[in-house]
């Protein structure tokens, strides 16, 4: 069965984490996506990671400052229905291939753009790396941690963010396509991408009942759902009681805690009365094992699981089940396994389409299509 | 034609965040969303701030579909939609009588979305979940506090597995909407929580077997390389550089007055600075506690080194009343019946030729029951009875009493 993105071509001329991930939903949607890189390859792919990202597409490597590299990516655009792209404002202009230049020879063109920051912001033209993101838009200072001051985020969040604005904005700007019969300049940025989550924090509301406001909050220690994180003897959980199930036995039942209040009535204790009794939990929950706890929580119906690293995802029982465990065989270093797609579609099923190309694999195959 | 997806109808069974998240969004872009709310709230509402959050721009029929009169009308509005999308835990949308199967009899082509906590089948799927969950198994609570240092793992407060899973739906929408918009096709997606969370992590990959290498955390959880992170300055302000490459590493070296460092073998190369990371991290620490950090921006600024002041957003007020936020549309606001005057973020995609908007704030409980049920054909009288019986409501003199917001 076809992908529902079967027959729509897409030139992803981006860099970075953003753009090729947001691609790669589209990818593995069906599209037919050429990676458009510099000779001697997208600079990022020197992260090992990338290879993830990058998976599900062809690579074309062409040099748009040649003439010869302009004249095949013109001929490669007759051919797109998707552009993607992800430097400074202005840098595809000075290229020749800017959104008007593109979209008065091929109106039928969805040209999008992920910059760092929005045409016309004061960031505009600063420097857009992911950290610096996540320091411009508030997400380093908006995290508590273990200190005080901003928390750089491991995950980079802001591009984390932005590539779902990609895949939204591209597949909108398709089906507005279906009856305009246009394409459009559909544009997002990493900070953005930022502000996505910040939808259950940041709300400004004039007439706000406090009490219920402030409980969202940044606060030391970092918020409700940070105490329900304990130490086991060999290793960490995240055990929680707003779960919306229906336990049939009491965490602190499990635990051998008799003396235990009602879990609701518990959260509405003052902090230091909370402490009090979290530090009987805490020494409750190093007598178990990280895997025993889990499961003798999960039999009760207790909402919990195992703080593990990322690469332990992949013996997760779930994560095999939602088929997520994938062998891709990557042309650089062979076998690897690699998170599936998360999209689950029946009409139109999703699949990884191959593994990340090599710079310029595709050269011949796509220039000899072209008529080159 | 104005908006992206001018036309579409989307019924909302959701609630919590996950799954009407997603609705917002695509309501933003132009569907027209109802969400179908319990006579009692949704069981968000209690918690404000992350309910405005996925809530705005949709009208709101409050409906107990549990009732075989609420059912009935639940599935006429089905049969007048294009999209139906909720996150009910397995087996509730079968037994409310709402499931695939039961929509695609009302409506043959319609695009049907189940976000799960956990997914369809599996040693989890009758499980319920929430966010908390999704950042333990992903291993970004690992990776987040740098456990391997010795810290306890860290939740991250913005609850960005909600909003992963919520917009995994939205693309999962919109290619199923393209689908169905070239073939006249409907079908039924999925997507989860847990799914979302290990989208995050997705550079995590093994080799043969064995763990492709990540950068971590420091134990003061600043940054992963002694080039890309946080720096104490004078007066305890901070600074956030990147200098990735070995060009912007000379000019870095110039600007804190080490230029030594340039020529010594061990920080000759970006893979020799990884491994002499905390040699080097040192000397730039005690460097950087020199200055202010407008002074190094300005400094690292005028030599071409990228670098940042982290913005303190004193709560989120700072971004939403930024007036460049505000004028670049990133910032939306909107008037709540009750509540006055909201903000949140605003258009995060813009469009030149089919511009998004945002419809509205978050509605009130059943805000358009008698609208809603006037479109379906039914008449004052029959309204009346159904909220007399409890079946629908519309918001009365109590609601105050009866609702959070």
């Amino acid at each position: 069965m076809p992908g529902a993105l079967d027959g729509v071509r897409i030139l992803d001329l981006s860099w970075g984490i953003a753009g090729p991930l947001g691609v790669l939903l589209l990818a593995e949607q069906g599209a037919d996506v050429i990676k458009v890189e510099p000779p001697g390859g997208d600079p990022f792919r020197a992260y090992d990671g990338y290879r993830v990202w990058n998976r599900s597409r062809r690579s074309l490597t062409v040099d748009l400052k040649s003439d010869r590299g302009r004249d095949v990516f013109e001929r490669l655009l007759r051919t797109a229905d998707v552009i993607v792209e992800s430097f400074r404002p202005g840098v595809m202009d000075r290229l020749g291939f800017g959104y008007e230049t593109v979209h008065a020879a091929h109106p039928r063109v969805v040209y999008l753009s992920c910059p760092a920051y929005p045409d016309g912001h004061r960031f505009a033209q600063r420097p857009g790396y992911d950290a610096l993101v996540q320091a411009s838009s508030g997400q380093m200072w908006e995290q508590p941690g273990w200190r005080t001051g901003p928390i750089f985020l491991h995950m980079p969040m802001p591009s984390m963010g932005a590539f779902y604005l990609i895949s939204t904005g591209v597949l909108a700007a398709l089906l507005a396509r279906e009856e305009t019969g246009r394409g459009q300049h559909v544009t997002t940025s990493l900070f953005a991408g930022a502000m996505l989550y910040t939808t259950q924090i940041w709300q400004h509301v004039e007439k706000s009942k406090a009490q219920l406001h402030e409980l969202m909050g940044k606060s030391y220690p970092p918020g409700i759902h940070q105490t329900m994180i304990f130490e086991c003897a060999d290793g960490w959980v995240h055990a929680s009681i707003m779960s919306g199930l229906t336990p049939t036995k009491s965490q602190d039942a499990i635990l051998g805690l008799d003396d235990a209040p009602d879990p609701f009535a518990f959260m509405a204790l003052p902090a230091d009365e909370r402490e009090k009794f979290n530090a009987k939990r805490r020494e409750k929950f190093k007598q178990w094992k990280r895997d025993d706890i889990v499961a003798a929580f999960q039999e009760h119906n207790h909402a919990i699981e195992a703080i593990i690293t990322p690469d332990e995802q992949f013996e997760h029982p779930q994560l095999i089940a939602n088929g997520m465990v994938k062998t891709v065989v990557d042309p650089v270093v062979g076998e690897t396994t690699q998170i599936g797609t998360p999209l689950h579609m029946f009409g139109t099923p999703t699949a990884i389409q191959g593994p990340q190309p090599t710079p310029g694999e595709h050269n011949e195959e796509i220039l000899k299509e072209l008529g080159l | 034609m104005t908006l992206a997806l001018q036309g579409v109808r989307l019924i909302d069974f959701g609630q919590y965040l996950a799954g009407p998240f997603g609705p917002m969004i695509l309501g933003d872009l132009g569907a027209e969303i109802i969400k179908v709310e319990p006579v009692t709230g949704d069981g968000m509402r209690l918690a404000t701030k992350p309910f405005f959050g996925c809530q705005r721009g949709k009208r709101d029929i409050a409906l107990n579909v549990k009732d075989p009169r609420g059912l009935a009308i639940a599935l006429e509005l089905v049969r007048t939609a294009d999209v139906v999308h909720h996150n009910m835990t397995a087996g509730v949308a079968t037994k409310l009588g709402i499931d695939y199967q039961a929509c695609k009899q009302v409506k043959p082509d319609i695009v049907y979305c189940n976000t799960w906590a956990y997914g369809l089948e599996g040693p989890l799927a009758r499980f319920g979940g929430l966010d908390p969950l999704y950042q333990a198994s992903s291993g970004l609570e690992h990776e987040s506090a740098a456990v391997h240092e010795g810290n306890v793992p860290l939740y991250y407060r913005f609850g960005m597995c909600d909003a992963s899973n919520a917009m995994l739906s939205v693309v999962a929408v919109l290619g199923a909407l393209y689908h169905r918009k070239r073939t006249g096709e409907g079908q039924e997606v999925w997507t989860s929580l847990f799914d979302g969370g290990a989208i995050f992590t997705s550079d995590a990959h093994l080799v043969g077997g064995v763990p492709a290498p990540r950068p971590h955390l420091d134990k003061e959880l600043m940054g992963v390389s002694a080039t890309y992170r946080l720096y104490r300055t004078q007066d305890d302000d901070w600074i956030c550089i990147a200098a990735i490459t070995d060009d912007e590493f000379r000019r870095l070296c110039t600007v804190l007055g080490v230029d030594e460092l340039v020529d010594e073998p061990r920080f000759a190369t970006g893979a020799s600075r990884s491994e002499h990371r905390r040699q080097l991290e040192t000397i730039f620490e005690a460097r950087f506690r020199t200055k202010t950090a407008r002074f190094w921006t300005r400094t690292l600024d005028d030599a071409g080194v990228p670098n940042e002041v982290p913005v303190d957003t004193q709560g989120g007020e700072a971004p939403l009343f930024d007036s460049d936020n505000v004028e670049l549309g990133l910032v939306a606001r909107y008037a709540h019946p009750l509540l006055g005057e909201m903000r949140q973020f605003g258009e995060l995609i813009d469009f030149s030729e089919t511009p998004g908007r945002v419809a509205g704030p978050p509605p009130l409980v059943g805000q358009n029951t008698r609208a809603v049920l006037h479109e379906l054909g039914h008449r004052d009288p029959e309204i009346d009875a159904l909220i007399a019986d409890g079946v629908c409501y519309e918001p009365d003199d109590h609601y105050a009493e009866r609702f959070a917001n």
